[in-house]
């Protein structure tokens, strides 16, 4: 009982650090998590070749590799949500992994790695970079920050190399839109 | 004034007529038509709004689930080629406004704080929508938009245009009855005015002007036959009245004309002096001017018959030569008087009609009096009784002054007379050939009249249909005489013409009977108290008690019970006869009476 005083100071402090943390957390959360989301709904703006699912009951893959934080939101995001009918789901992926099944392939880092671009677009795999070099490096779609929001820019050209088609309503929200591969 | 005129003129009441059905049928089909309009108008208009927003809710899509503002804004901005649209905006998944849009021109608007459900709704003069957008399954937002909603001033506009449409029909309707003011309604206005005209002018000539073949052309006809048919009528009256006239004066005269003889006869009687062969010319000239008298007192009671369709018969069935006798008996003094030959041929064979002896006696008398009347004295008379097929025909023909067609057609009407030059003396009344066509008639017989032409003489054909033979009685004629029975009888005579019945009297006197006169009920039924009367000839109209009282007296009276009861009237119709008979009478006789009818009921006893 004589003790309540100091215990009640000691909660309101632990109250006031948790706050400043969680308000810290949300910002850097805050873009992660806005990508994560993009990445799901661009699933929904993209013509995806039937061949890319083996039967109704396939899940709808989307890699992330070198993005842990975009990867847990968007495992976070996914449970009970679908593609064309299709259950997403999402895999980390490491450099030199087998690219099969994958859909989506989100590549992290400022410097692209071109030749697992390369090698995704070849297996079909529509890649997504977050990178201001992303679209030069082949992807075909790029993150991008300007006055602290999340925007993205598209490449058409290199889409299409992957076999996908971007959806003209799509092209009219990006910020920029290639046509050709610079 | 006005309502005067819608009452009185038919082409008023016509012009209104089409006026109002014109405008109403407008005014309704119009009134359906706007509601439909307007509620077509609220469907079609959210109808619209609602691709609209949906349009928008799917554009928007993109721009909302990647957070895009601008994209947004661009979006919405493309609502301005609709300009009735004043205001839209989006709403994110989360309810926050997203972007907005207001009309150009319009003030800043306020937009709801958050979004409602899916639908729309009228507020005034504005419809407001809410539509959720979603893409893939997953609500991203809302789009909002508020439009005008006018549909008052599409009624107004409706109005105007109805206004232009009425006012246009109208003017049509108008050129209508203007049309039909000169097919329908001024041809029977004519007609009313002719109407008119001729009720006030009383001029029966005047006729409708007719200027279509149409029913108003019928009408017009119709109007124009009935003015015809009214003015025929009109001059067949005036033509029975002038008969009329004349036929009174004619009356006049052939009542007057014995009468200046018969005061001379009875002058010479007075006179002692005179001769006993002059008094005995005076006597036979007396009774002569009496029978003329008597005749035309007759057919005056006739004619009365005729015009009241009282004239009866009396059927049974009887030999038609025997009325062909009586006629020329009855006729046979003045035939010779005026030196004509009478040539009879008469059928050997009996002729049975079933009708009145009596009557078709007077027919033939009359036929042979005219025909003796209209031949210069010196003429030759045929008559011919026979038989032609199934009728009996009488055939009168004379060598007299002929007829021509106009008096052949109108020879049997009532006071027609051919010849106006004969002396009045002559004359008679007119009415022998109605009466006898009218008693032809009445035993199912025809009469007709042939004439060569004026001066070449006349026929007239009498036709009626033979009965059975077997009907005749037989001669019974013989038997009158053989029957009669002359022996003295106590006869009362009650008559309140004290002429009358003095001079009766003294006739029946002179006869062996023994008479008493009363001159009223009274005095009758004091006379028959010591009398006891075998015979009452008894007046109807006396003064104290009347003829009917009197007889049921007289039956009531044992003295009397058995007397022969006569009732003398100047009432012959069938309504008197039964009263009559039921007060008691025996016989009828009707006035004048002629003193042989009463000495063979007193003989005939």
């Amino acid at each position: 009982m004589n003790c309540t005083p100091v215990r009640w100071l000691a909660a309101l402090l632990l109250a006031t650090a948790s706050s400043f943390a969680q308000a810290q957390a949300a910002e850097a959360v805050s873009e992660s998590s806005v990508k994560a989301a993009f990445l799901y709904k661009f699933a929904g703006y993209v013509e995806w070749p039937r061949t890319d699912f083996h039967g109704p009951e396939a899940p709808f893959v989307i890699g992330v590799m070198r993005d842990d934080a975009v990867a847990a939101e968007l495992q976070k995001l996914v449970p009970g949500r679908s593609v064309n009918g299709h259950p997403v789901v999402v895999r980390r992926m490491k450099p030199g992994e087998a690219l099969r099944d994958l859909h989506i392939l989100l590549i992290g880092g400022d410097d692209p790695d071109r030749a697992a671009i390369r090698s995704a677009q070849q297996q079909g795999v529509l890649v997504v970079t977050e990178s201001p070099l992303g679209l030069a490096a082949g992807g075909a779609i790029n993150f991008m920050v300007v006055d602290e929001r999340v925007g993205f820019e598209v490449s058409v050209e290199a889409a299409q190399r992957s076999g996908h088609r971007i959806s003209s309503r799509l092209l009219a929200v990006a910020r920029r839109v290639v046509q050709r591969g610079e | 004034m006005m309502l005067r005129r819608l009452r009185t003129s038919i082409s008023q009441k016509i012009m209104l007529l089409v006026l109002v059905t014109t405008a109403s049928a407008l005014l309704l089909s119009a009134a359906g038509l706007v509601m439909y309009d307007l509620r077509a108008y609220e469907r079609q208009w959210t109808a619209d709004l609602n691709l609209q927003a949906e349009i928008l809710a799917r554009a928007s899509a993109p721009a909302l689930s990647f957070d895009d503002r601008k994209t947004a804004e661009k979006d919405l901005s493309l609502i301005r080629v609709r300009p009735e649209v004043l205001a839209a905006a989006i709403y994110t998944e989360h309810g926050r406004l997203f972007a907005t849009y207001v009309k150009q021109g319009e003030p800043p608007q306020s937009f709801p704080l958050r979004p409602e459900v899916d639908g729309h709704r009228i507020e005034g003069d504005e419809i407001v929508i809410f539509r959720r957008v979603v893409e893939n399954g997953e609500p991203l937002g809302t789009v909002y938009m508020r439009a005008r909603y006018l549909p008052w001033a599409r009624l107004l506009d409706y109005l105007a245009i109805l206004g232009v449409v009425m006012l246009a029909s109208l003017a049509l309707s108008s050129l209508v009855f203007g049309w039909l003011q000169r097919g329908v309604t001024a041809p029977i206005l004519e007609v009313a005015r002719v109407a008119r005209e001729v009720m006030t002018r009383r001029d029966y000539g005047l006729r409708a002007r007719k200027t279509s073949e149409d029913e108003i052309g019928e009408l017009v006809d119709a109007f124009n036959g009935m003015l015809a048919e009214l003015g025929r009528r009109a001059e067949a009256l005036r033509e029975a009245d002038r008969r009329k006239d004349e036929f009174l004066a004619t009356l006049a005269h052939e009542l007057r004309n014995p009468l200046a003889p018969l005061r001379n006869a009875v002058e010479i009687l007075r006179t002692p002096e005179a001769a006993p062969d002059m008094r005995n010319r005076a006597l036979d000239m007396m009774e002569r001017q009496l029978r003329q008298m008597v005749r035309l007192v007759d057919d005056l009671l006739d004619v009365s018959r005729i015009t009241t369709g009282k004239l009866a018969v009396r059927r049974a069935v009887f030999d038609l030569r025997e009325a062909a006798r009586d006629a020329i008996e009855t006729v046979r003094p003045f035939i010779d008087s005026r030196r004509h030959e009478l040539e009879v041929r008469m059928s050997e064979e009996p002729l049975a009609v079933d009708g009145d002896r009596a009557r078709l006696g007077q027919v033939l008398g009359n036929l042979l009096h005219n025909a003796a009347k209209y031949t210069e004295p010196g003429g030759r008379i045929t008559l011919a009784v026979g038989r032609e097929g199934p009728d009996a025909v009488v055939r009168v023909r004379d060598t007299g002054i002929g007829l021509d067609e106009r008096s052949l057609a109108s020879i049997f009407d009532m006071f027609v007379q051919v010849d106006r030059s004969l002396t009045r003396s002559q004359a008679g009344l007119g009415v022998g050939l109605t009466l006898a066509r009218r008693l032809v008639a009445l035993h199912d017989g025809t009469i007709t009249a042939y004439s060569e032409g004026l001066g070449r003489g006349s026929e007239f054909i009498v036709r009626l249909p033979l009965a059975s033979a077997s009907g005749l009685p037989e001669v019974p004629t013989t038997n009158v005489t053989a029957a009669r029975n002359d022996r003295p009888r106590r006869i009362l005579l009650a008559d309140d013409n004290v002429d009358f019945a003095t001079s009766l009297a003294a006739v029946l006197e002179r006869s062996g009977h023994e008479v008493r006169v009363a001159h009223d009920g009274a005095e009758a039924l004091r006379a028959v108290e010591n009398f006891r009367p075998e015979f009452a000839f008894l007046d109807i109209g006396m003064p104290k008690v009347h003829g009917y009282e009197l007889a049921r007296r007289l039956r009531d009276n044992p003295q009397t019970a058995d007397c022969v009861l006569v009732a003398v009237t100047g009432w012959g119709q069938e309504d008197d006869r039964r009263r009559a008979r039921e007060a008691g009478f025996d016989r009828h006789l009707v006035k004048p009476v002629d003193p042989v009818d009463i000495e063979s009921i007193v003989a005939g006893a």
